[in-house]
């Protein structure tokens, strides 16, 4: 049963009234006015969306995730459903699910407008949402290895302590001393922890405007990389040429570097701490 | 109101931010030949002390930069000048201001401060006498109620000096 033009239109008016209440900050009275177009018109996925966005306002994170769930049944390329989705599902500690709706947010989001203050919320939350999972994770492995070493520590000395007698008078230069040994063994949990250690990002996964690790780069015909929004805003404001090698630079000639933002992921996926975004 | 005033009330971007502290680090860990960075918690100004090269003019010789970031740094180059007294120099004038192609027309955001304080540095180095630009009292009159030199139309005289 598709709705009369009337009813149309009338859901139209009351998702605008819904809007004008929302800046006003009156949430219950936009919800309202939403749920009654809703009502009118229930396939019209920005209802939905919008709704969701007063009950994330109001931190109703059930609903959010019910809105948001309809709205993208209605419109899988939802950007605003996938984002707050995500958001919802990292409230409930969905972790994973919730990483995978952001990252669905933030590809189709970077195709519809890449320069738009949504990829980059976006990608602040998701970043946020990766460098707490590191943090948790990371802490668990670093306290496993430091009750591994202790023992590992333990284990050594009784056995230096056991083997000692032995070899008294008989020193063998090809044996390690027992001091060696300790120092091997710390080398070896050192060099476990070597990944979970914040330190620089290497130069060539940061953009040379930005500094920063990579999210969405793109390569120029010179074969620089830079990152998609910043580089783009450098055509608009500054002029039409690549910062580095001062050639000649058209929006329409900067191509996805996919093997760096490949490259990228891997890293970050070993070294969450990069994911620290202040 | 003169761009300097207007542009020094606006806070940096987050952009800005974002790399001004990067840059630091990264001077912190590498900094230049011959500069040093004095300390401040101000990050939207940089005052950095200048050694003239050894074998040059100016060996021996300190001189103070100002560098003061716009709000959208580095879309927009930084504020370059000397603090007077300003070092002898075809090219520079005696308030400061550097006549440098790379801090206006020829800006770039892929440079940082540590590759424009390299450029004036070897500006310096290169100069072969030390003298003022020969506008250089027509200029700085001009100049006198605060203009920034980001609001000259410069003409660049030449690239070799």
């Amino acid at each position: 049963m598709s709705p009369t033009l009337g009813a149309a239109k009338q859901a139209e008016q009351l998702r605008q009234d819904g809007n004008t209440y929302f800046k006003k900050d009156r949430l219950g009275a936009a919800i309202d006015a939403y749920t009654e177009a809703i009502t009118l018109c229930p396939n019209v996925p920005v209802y939905w969306t919008n709704r969701a966005l007063c009950h994330r306002k109001r931190n109703e994170w059930t609903r959010v995730e019910e809105d948001c769930r309809r709205a993208i049944q209605l419109d899988h390329h939802s950007v605003k459903a996938h984002y707050m989705l995500g958001l919802a599902l990292l409230q409930k500690k969905e972790y994973g699910e919730g990483v995978k709706e952001l990252e669905k947010a933030l590809d189709l989001g970077r195709g519809a407008n890449p320069q738009g203050y949504m990829v980059e919320e976006i990608w602040q939350e998701l970043a946020k949402a990766k460098y707490l999972e590191w943090e948790h994770e990371s802490t668990k492995r670093s306290w496993e290895l430091q009750t591994l070493k202790e023992s590992c520590e333990v284990a050594l000395k009784e056995k230096q302590n056991r083997d000692a007698p032995e070899t008294e008078g008989f020193v063998d230069e090809t044996t390690m001393s027992s001091l060696d040994q300790f120092e091997v063994l710390n080398r070896v949990f050192n060099k476990a922890a070597e990944d979970d250690t914040p330190t620089e990002v290497p130069d060539y996964m940061c953009c040379k405007i930005t500094l920063d690790i990579f999210r969405d780069p793109v390569i120029t015909p010179s074969g620089v990389t830079y990152e998609r929004a910043v580089i783009l805003d450098h055509l608009q404001k500054v002029g039409k040429f690549d910062p580095i090698t001062r050639e000649t630079l058209f929006p329409s000639q900067l191509v996805p570097n996919l093997a760096i933002k490949e490259a990228v992921r891997a890293y970050l996926e070993v070294h969450g701490w990069a994911y620290r975004m202040d | 109101m003169t761009s300097d005033s207007a542009s020094s009330r606006k806070a940096l971007s987050k952009i800005a931010c974002n790399r001004l502290q990067k840059e630091l680090v990264e001077w912190q860990v590498n900094p230049p030949a011959g500069f040093n960075h004095k300390a401040t918690d101000n990050l939207k100004r940089w005052v950095i002390e200048v050694n003239g090269a050894p074998g040059t003019l100016y060996a021996g010789e300190m001189y103070q930069l100002q560098v003061d970031f716009p709000e959208h740094y580095p879309m927009e180059a930084p504020q370059v000048i000397f603090v007077p007294p300003a070092p002898l120099h075809p090219h520079i004038y005696s308030n400061g201001h550097i006549c440098l192609d790379i801090l206006y027309d020829s800006w770039s955001p892929a440079m940082t401060v540590s590759s424009v304080c390299i450029s004036i540095l070897s500006m310096l180095s290169s100069s072969t006498a030390k003298q003022r630009p020969a506008d250089n009292d027509r200029y700085v009159k001009n100049c006198k109620n605060g203009r920034s030199p980001k609001e000259t139309r410069w003409w660049f005289h030449d690239d070799k000096v």
